[in-house]
Parts: structure tokens; sequence; C-alpha cells
């Protein structure tokens, strides 16, 4: 576990409902991200960089700039950049793999179409005379976790893209003389402040779960954050060695609440009370079931349970539901979950 | 690929049969032309899209032809596979899904010059684009309602002809195009354009199950796939078998299915009955038909398989099919609406989008109208109107203090939007298309000419890949470079994106608006341009004013969300401060222009017009006049006015007064609505 200076999640004061958004989705990708929507300063980017100090192990093919798990001699690698190792690959030999913890790549605002998805590479052209491709921030952010600061910001056709390979799992580039296509299965983590301006709702769909932050009400808890924070600044390793052993124990948590979810089962009564939930509450298709069926497991598993229980549900509809209600356009996202089902 | 085989087996999909039923007819017929799924998130579109695809028949190609080339076809070979001595070898495989991304370029769609052949030993050879790989498969667009107009040109072109001719970079080259064109799309981004829509044969529109215990079994379905898509898919097998089956019968038999000319008869009826435009829907309903009786191992159509499809076929055709209006309150407006626009040979729908962008501007027509004497208006007119307004607003006053009104019914609106021209501009936004200047955008095509900050690489290389042998062998310098470049190879990158305009919203709040439940129609106007403002990502603002000054009461911002709650909260009173209202706003504007000064901001302007306070000494009406005179005056600004006033047997026309002495174009609330679908298909396939 590298320190970089980062302030180490578990020494985030408050945010409960986030920092257990974040996790769950750790524990299982396929939660397919979580919004994180708030006003200034309320510890949202410092929490998702944060996640570097509790990410679990994958395996790679080493350097492979796809992260793929394994070669796969027939698609990927054989139109691969990266000669060293797919000259390896198609002669029939086996990369070298490595575990290393899932990446965090950040979508800056401002970044440019060619480089989330991927280009021509220049240098390659003029030198050689040869197509290549140079593969963008998707291919990076392939089995990690892809972080737009202020989402609500980003680019149109920018977010287009977005929306084109959160969806597949796969992107496809078809540009400046290259065709290629890679998989591209990413948690989408974004963060925005709703005074800025609202996401589109196609957007907001595919966020899997969304969480809404506030500032702490209470002084003791906002003492106790400006203390934290200014003894991290003094002495930011000093600050994460005080809170390694939690971390640690936070990392061991996640990874048995993987390996415990596939166990997970879900009684027939309560698939029911999920789907009347999101009639009752209505949504568009079937999505948020799903997703919500999913985060149930997972809360379940992370609290070490083997079946899910009336309360995980209750907790999944709070993250899942309430960016999915059906509104129009411009009506506010819903806050209160419970309040909208019990009216 | 690892990616492509997470395929959710096509028999697994719970409910949404009409969906499944298209794309079926659609494999058995590809001459039915498409299809369109329509429909809100999450509703398994692009699952059954891809599900398809892995479950129909291998189809038999010429083994190494690029373009898929049907042995049992020979006149439609490619110019290679003709070329060579038969017999050829063959071989089986699934028929291609290609997938056209958003942010496609234009080489990569039609195909272009293989650079690297090119280099290497000086030969021009064809590098075949996404056309290519689609012929004889499926072309499928995700979000098709977002795809760049031009690409969505260079498409349908090949779709309609079933070739695909290129004629670039000194390749002269056509190849057959045959596809099936699916398309997925939600309303809610905004609708595709009419010609696109047109070319769809079919259209489904589906929604999430309501039923409880489908749903149930949907999400079970769905996580056990994620957790082990093999097993899974393993259990739904026998029954994706018997689907490619019955398919492959179907085919078959197609060619001998016969229909009654009474059927014909039917078809027409249903056509003429449902006002649909050309004759398109006739065919793909008798061909749409033919493959249902087909799928039914019949060899007659019946009524029955005709009503069945009649709905895939008509809905996105019909004129009561366009997006669900409420019905219009003003019958005979409307009317008198749509006559004209099926006469005028300018109508400003059909050109603001849907052609080249023209360089003269249009929209003016509607204002240009009754163009009177600028003079007249202040003179005499004026004095006549001048006691009318106070009279009225001395009442409205004491009535209605100040409230807030509900937000009307809300309704599509017709296009409101700039006239083009060749200015590079800044921006993002979906209302207007402009190049950009920025280096952002979509990158969608390559010219010759530019100023060399942007330049498109792969075009540079296209360009100079046929000359390179002949420059390596008089030993140019070029340094460590493989290829040999010089100037007149470079071509630069054009890129093209919507912009969003800037849309200022000046409203009228004083007491008299809301007099007889003005106000609220009014809001719902406003409400209804809002909503399109979001769609198309326009930048918006609002100044109002009310008793005696004007304010700002929304700065310039991309947030129409925000502009939609003010409005809610907005309150009516007072008197009509018109020209304050108006100096607020052109003082909005100049900033906006200042910052930018590229753009062309919309000044709507809603009103009643019955000015009755002035900043200066002259009268309201009289005062107001002159600033909206200098205002238009500036021709950065393209004004837009709105009259709020009641129909009735007293009417004061001042808010016509005031468009036309700014030359804008004029409507009247009830007037925004616009027109269905179907007319503005007339006018652009005309």
């Amino acid at each position: 576990m590298t320190c970089e200076r980062l302030y180490p999640f578990v020494a985030i004061v408050g945010q409960e409902k986030m920092k257990r958004a974040l996790i769950f989705n750790i524990i299982n990708p396929t939660l397919s991200g979580v919004l994180i929507r708030g006003e200034k300063g309320t510890g949202k980017s410092t929490a998702v960089r944060a996640l570097a100090h509790i990410l679990p192990k994958i395996q790679v093919v080493k350097d492979c700039p796809f992260n793929l798990e394994k070669e796969d001699p027939q698609g990927l690698c054989a139109e691969c950049p990266r000669k060293e190792c797919s000259s390896v690959v198609l002669s029939g030999g086996e990369p070298e793999k490595i575990w290393r913890e899932i990446r965090v790549v950040e979508l800056p605002v401002g970044a440019t179409e060619d480089r989330v998805v991927g280009t021509l590479d220049l240098e390659h052209a003029l030198k050689k005379g040869e197509k290549r491709v140079e593969p963008g921030l998707l291919a990076a952010a392939h089995r990690g976790i892809l972080y737009v600061d202020e989402v609500n910001l980003l680019d149109d056709h920018v977010v287009d893209v977005l929306l084109d390979s959160a969806a597949m799992g796969v992107n496809t580039i078809e540009r400046e003389g290259v065709s290629f296509s890679h998989p591209a299965r990413f948690t989408l983590v974004g963060t925005m402040n709703p005074e800025e301006g609202e996401l589109r709702p196609q957007l907001l769909d595919r966020f899997g779960l969304c969480v809404h932050v506030e500032g702490l009400r209470d002084v003791e808890s906002r003492v106790t954050v400006m203390e934290r924070r200014v003894a991290f600044d003094e002495d930011p390793e000093g600050f994460c060695k005080l809170w390694e052993e939690e971390s640690r124990a936070l990392v061991e948590r996640i990874e048995k609440a993987r390996r415990l979810y596939p166990e997970v089962v879900v009684d027939r009564n309560l698939l029911f009370e999920i789907a009347s939930y999101c009639l009752d509450v209505g949504v568009d298709g079937h999505r948020a079931d799903i997703i919500m069926l999913k985060t149930a497991k997972t809360i379940a598993a992370f609290e070490g349970r083997k079946e899910v229980v009336k309360k995980d549900i209750e907790e999944a509809a709070e993250l899942v539901l309430p960016h999915r209600i059906r509104r129009q356009p411009f009506m506010d996202v819903v806050e209160d979950v419970r309040m909208v089902r019990s009216a | 690929m690892e990616a492509l085989q997470r395929v959710y087996p096509f028999s697994a999909i719970v409910g949404q049969e009409k969906l499944k039923k298209a794309l079926i007819l659609n494999a058995i017929n590809p001459s039915i032309g498409g299809v369109l799924i329509r429909g809100e998130k999450g509703t398994a579109k692009s699952t059954a899209v891809r599900a398809l695809a892995a479950l129909l028949p291998e189809i038999r190609v010429i083994a190494g032809c690029p373009f898929s080339c049907d042995p049992d076809n020979p006149s439609e070979w490619c110019e290679r596979c003709k070329s060579l001595n038969p017999p050829l070898p063959v071989i089986s495989r699934r028929i291609p899904v290609v997938t056209l991304p958003l942010n496609a370029t234009e080489d990569r769609v039609v195909g272009s010059i293989d650079f690297e052949k090119a280099i290497r030993s000086g030969e021009r050879h064809f590098h075949p684009g996404v056309l290519a790989r689609a012929h004889r498969g499926i072309l499928y667009i995700d979000e098709v309602n977002l795809l760049d107009d031009y690409i969505a040109d260079l498409i349908l072109d090949a779709a309609a002809s079933g070739v695909n001719r290129v004629e670039r970079e000194g390749i002269s080259f056509s190849h057959p195009a045959r596809f099936i064109l699916v398309g997925t799309m939600n309303p809610e981004e905004g609708d595709i354009r009419p010609q696109l829509l047109d070319r769809f044969g079919l259209c489904v529109e589906v929604s999430g199950e309501e039923d409880l215990e489908r749903r149930v079994e949907l999400m079970v379905r769905r996580e056990e796939f994620d957790n082990d898509p093999e097993g899974f898919s393993k259990r739904f097998e026998s029954d994706n078998q018997s689907i490619a089956w019955s398919i492959l019968a179907a085919r078959e038999l197609l060619p001998k299915v016969k229909i009654a000319d009474h059927l014909r008869k039917f078809i027409s009826d249903l056509s003429v009955e449902n006002n649909v435009a050309g004759h398109r829907a006739d065919i793909v309903m008798e061909q749409a038909a033919k493959a249902l009786a087909a799928f039914n191992r019949r060899l007659h159509v019946t009524i029955q398989d005709i009503k069945e499809v009649a709905p895939m076929v008509l809905i996105h055709r019909r004129r009561e099919a366009a997006p669900p209006p409420p019905p219009p309150p003003h019958q005979p407006n409307n009317e008198k609406d749509s006559e004209q626009n099926e006469n005028p040979p300018n109508p400003p729908e059909a050109q603001s989008q849907n052609q080249p962008p023209p360089d003269v501007p249009q929209d003016p027509s509607r204002g240009e109208e009754k163009e009177p004497e600028p003079q007249a208006m202040g003179g005499e007119e004026s004095e006549q109107r001048e006691n009318p307004p106070e009279k009225e607003e001395s009442t409205d006053y004491r009535a209605v203090l100040e409230r807030v009104f509900e937000i009307g019914e809300t309704f599509k609106v017709k296009k409101l939007s700039a006239p083009k021209d060749r200015i590079l501009r800044r921006g993002s936004g979906r209302r207007s298309r402009t190049r950009t200047a920025q280096k952002q955008g979509r990158y969608v095509r390559s010219s010759i000419r530019g100023d060399g900050a942007d330049v498109a690489l792969d075009a540079t290389l296209r360009a100079a890949a046929p000359y390179q042998l002949r420059r390596r062998s008089w030993g140019s310098t070029s340094g460590d470079l493989a290829v040999h470049l010089t100037t007149e190879d470079v071509r630069h990158k054009i890129r093209e994106r919507r912009i969003g305009n800037f849309l200022l919203f000046l409203v009228d709040a004083s007491g008299s608006m809301g007099a007889q439940g003005r106000m609220t129609a009014t809001k719902g106007a406003i409400m209804s341009l809002l909503l399109d403002a979001y769609q198309k990502r326009d930048r918006v603002a609002m100044v109002t004013f009310r008793r005696n000054e004007a304010e700002v009461k929304l700065p310039p911002t991309s947030s129409v969300e925000l502009a939609a709650r003010l409005l809610r909260d907005l309150p009516v009173g007072g008197r009509t401060p018109l020209s304050a209202g108006l100096i607020k706003a052109y003082e909005v504007l100049r900033t906006v222009l200042l910052r930018d000064p590229t753009a062309r901001p919309i000044l709507i302007i809603i009103t009643d017009g019955k000015a009755n306070v002035s900043v200066g000494s002259k009268k309201p009406v009289e005062e107001a006049l002159l600033v909206a005179s200098r205002i238009a005056m500036d021709e950065r600004i393209y004004p837009v006015v709105v009259d709020t006033e009641k129909q009735g047997i007293v009417q004061f026309g001042l808010a016509r007064k005031l468009a036309d002495i700014m030359q804008a174009p004029y409507f009247r609330v009830e007037d925004l609505k616009a027109e269905s679908l179907v007319q503005i298909i007339k006018e652009v396939t005309r």
C-alpha cells in the first residue's frame, strides 16, 4: 500500500453513505459506478482519490496498455502497439503477469475526445509510416475506476462517448484512419455540484448509485475534520501510518466480501419487494431493479452475511433510486426515496 | 475477443415481444429496411440487437474479400472478386454486426486510401470503411439521435442506394453496401432528423415491464448472467437454436409468399388513412407482412399479418404519431400554420437543420410578411395607442397586485435558430451547427485549407502516401522520418459541433400579464422554450421587468434547470417598464458579445408590448420602440418577439409593432407549437 501523500480513506470523518457507496462499488464492479452530488468542500474528491489506499489487487499482463487479465492472441494482442509483449504472445508464448491494485484514472474536464477514446499514434505514423493505435483513457480505465470530477461540466460530445462505452463495455474507434475496438469496462465515479447545472438523465442512469453529501452539521465532527486535516498536512506520512492498521482492516473486509458475494442468496419475497419498490416510485426501464438487487447482495456480503435481509434493500433503495425516479427534465433529483414511496 | 463473448442470449430476454419481432422480421427480410428502437433507458434495447446478431445463421462469403461478397451472386461482386479466376474459395462466417461509434470520422465510414500500403509500394489501395464491413450484416448505431449530421448523411446515401461510392484522395471506388440499419434512441435526448426517421423501415417503442412477476424474473436472469455468463448462455442454447432455425426456414419460404390484391389495397388504404408521406410505408408494410407470414410458416399473407406489422410501420410516419402534442386548443391557428408550411419556398424548419448551411438568413421570412414603414410607428399610431394601455393597466394593477402563476401546459416548440454563416465559433451545444475554431469538437473530415494549427495527420499521410516512392528516389531529405511530406500534403481538420445558442429571455412580468390567466400560458410557453433549450444545450439568461425597473433574474448560465426554477417562482404585478427591460437585456447581451465576439445570441422578448413606464421623458411606448430599433441595429443580435396579448376584439398589436421595428420574427404564444413531424418530412424529402 503506497501512501503518495493521499489522505487515508478511513480517516474521513462522517459521510458514511458516500464511503459505503464507494466501498460497494469496489466489492462489486458491476454496480457500474457512483455519482456523488454535493456542495463544495464536502470531501467528495478527497474520498475518491483516497480510494487508492483500499483498492484490491487484480491480475494483469505486465504493462499491458489495455489492462488485460490474460493474453488474447486472436483479438487485441495482434493489434497491440506494445510490440515487446505482443510479439511474445503471437509466437505462442506467455507474457509476464503481475498483481497490482486497480487503477483510478482521472478524466479531466477539458479532455479532448481523441485522448479519451484513443487515436492514431502520430509519432509512429511519421517515423515508420505505419498505422498504430495510441490507446486513450478508456483503455487505461478498463477494469479500474474512471473518475470524472465536475462531471456535469464535461463537454457534450465527450459525454456521448462515455455513454457509448459505459453502456457496451467496449470502446470502438473509427477515426483518423484507425479502426479498432477494445474492452472498456470501468466503474464510473463522478462528482458534481448541482448548483452548476444538472446532468442529462441518460448519463445519470449510467451511474449505478447516487449519494448526496452535505457539510457536517455538528460542531464536534467539524472540529475533528479540522484537526485531522491539519495533522495530515503537517506530516502526511506519519498521519498515514497512524491509520494504516484501520486501512488494512478495511481492505481485508472488502476482500472477504468479494469472495462472499457469489454465495449471497436472496429470498424470492425480497425480490418482489425490490420490483414493487421500483414500480411504486416510478423508474424508467429495468436498470434500477437489477442494480438494486446487486447492491443489496453487496451490502449483505460487506456485512458478512450470506443472505439479504429487508434492511439491505432499504439501504440499496436509498442509493439506487434517487436519481432514477422518473421526472421531468427540470425537477430536482429526489433526496428522500422513502417519502416518495409512501406518498 | 473477450468482450464479444459476453452476449446475453436472445431467447433469455424477458418481454419486449414487439422489439424481438421487429428484429426477427428484419433478419428474415432485409429489404424491410431496419428498425429504430425508441424508448426509455434500461429496456434491453442494445442487449436485444447484440443478442440477435449472435444468433443469426452464418453466411457464405468469398474468402479474403473485404466486402463480404456473396459467392452465389456474381453480378454484385466487387472489382477484386470479379478479377479473380473461379472457382473462388468460400468460407462461412457469422453475419457482421458493425457498431458505428458516435465519434466516427468520415474516412473510416466510407473508406479511404490505405496510406501504409501506399507508402510502402506506391500503389493506391482502398482501405474499406465501416460501410464495407457492414455489407450483408447489421449496421448498429446506438444513440442515433446524437450522430453527427454529416456522417448521418453519408450513411443515408449508402443505405438508400445500396452502394457506397468513394471519390476521394485520388481513389475512385464503389462497392455494394446493403445492410440492416438498426438504431436506438432515447427521445429525452432530443429528436431525430425526419429524413433519417423515414429511412428506418420499422419503429418500435419500448418501455419497462409493469408486471411484478416478470420484473423479478428479469432481475434474476440478469444477475445469473452476470455471475456466470457461460453457464447461463448454455441454458438458453436450445431456445436460441430454435429461433435461429425458424428464421432460416422463413428465409427459404419468403420468396414464395404471396399477397392477395385486396390485401395490397388494404395496405394502401391504411397508409392513406394515416396520412403518411411517400410510398415507403406501403412497400415496407408489404415486405414486413410477407416476412411475418413466412415466419408463421404460411405462404399467404393474411389480414392479421398486416394488422400486426402496421403499427411498427406507421408509428413514426403517421401524422398523429409525432411526439404526441396535447390537442391544439386553437384549431384555426394550427390549420393556418400548416398551410403556410406546405407552400412557401423557404420553410424555416426544413432549412435550418437539414440542409447544408445556406449563407442566406431565412428565418425573417415570417417577420417580413407585413413590413410597415418604421416611421409610421413612432408617429400617429403610438399616439393613438398611448392611452388605452394605461387604462387597462390601472384596472389590472388593482386586481392583480402580485401573484405567482402556475406554469401552463408545455408543448414542443418550433425551431428557433440563428442564420448560419462561415464564422468559426467557440462553445458547445446542439442548436446551430457551426464550424469550430477551437481544437475541440468532433473531427469529421479534412480539408486542404486551414491555418496550420490543427493538422489532420491521417489525411495528410493519405495525401502524401502515393508519392512516397518517387520522393524517396529523389532522395529528398526528411531526417529520420519514413514519410516524405511537403507542404502541399498538409490537410487540416474540420471539426464540427453544434453550438448551443445563447438565449436571453426578456420576460414581461407586469400586472397586465396577470390578466385572464395569460401569465400561466406564457409561463407554459417559456417552459417549452426552456425544455427545447435543454435538449439543444443552450446557454440561457433571464431578464424580467415590472413595476419601475428591470432586473437580471438569471445571469448567463448553462443551467437551464435554474432558469426553470426561477420561472416557477416568478411573480407578476406592477407596471410595464418595457424600455428599461430592453436596455437591461442589451447590457447583458453586450457583455456576452464582449466575451465572445462570434456569438450570435437570440433575444426572446416575451411581452404584450403595453409599455407604461419610461426611463426618460419620452412617452413609454415611443421610447420602447426607439430602444428596440437601436438594439435591432446591432446585427449580431437575433431578436424574436413572442406576443402574449390575448386574442380578442380589442387588440393593441403593440408587440407586433415591436417585432416589425426590430425586423424580428413574430409569434403569438400559440404559434410557437411545432407542427407535426410528417409535414416536416414532406418538406425535406420533396
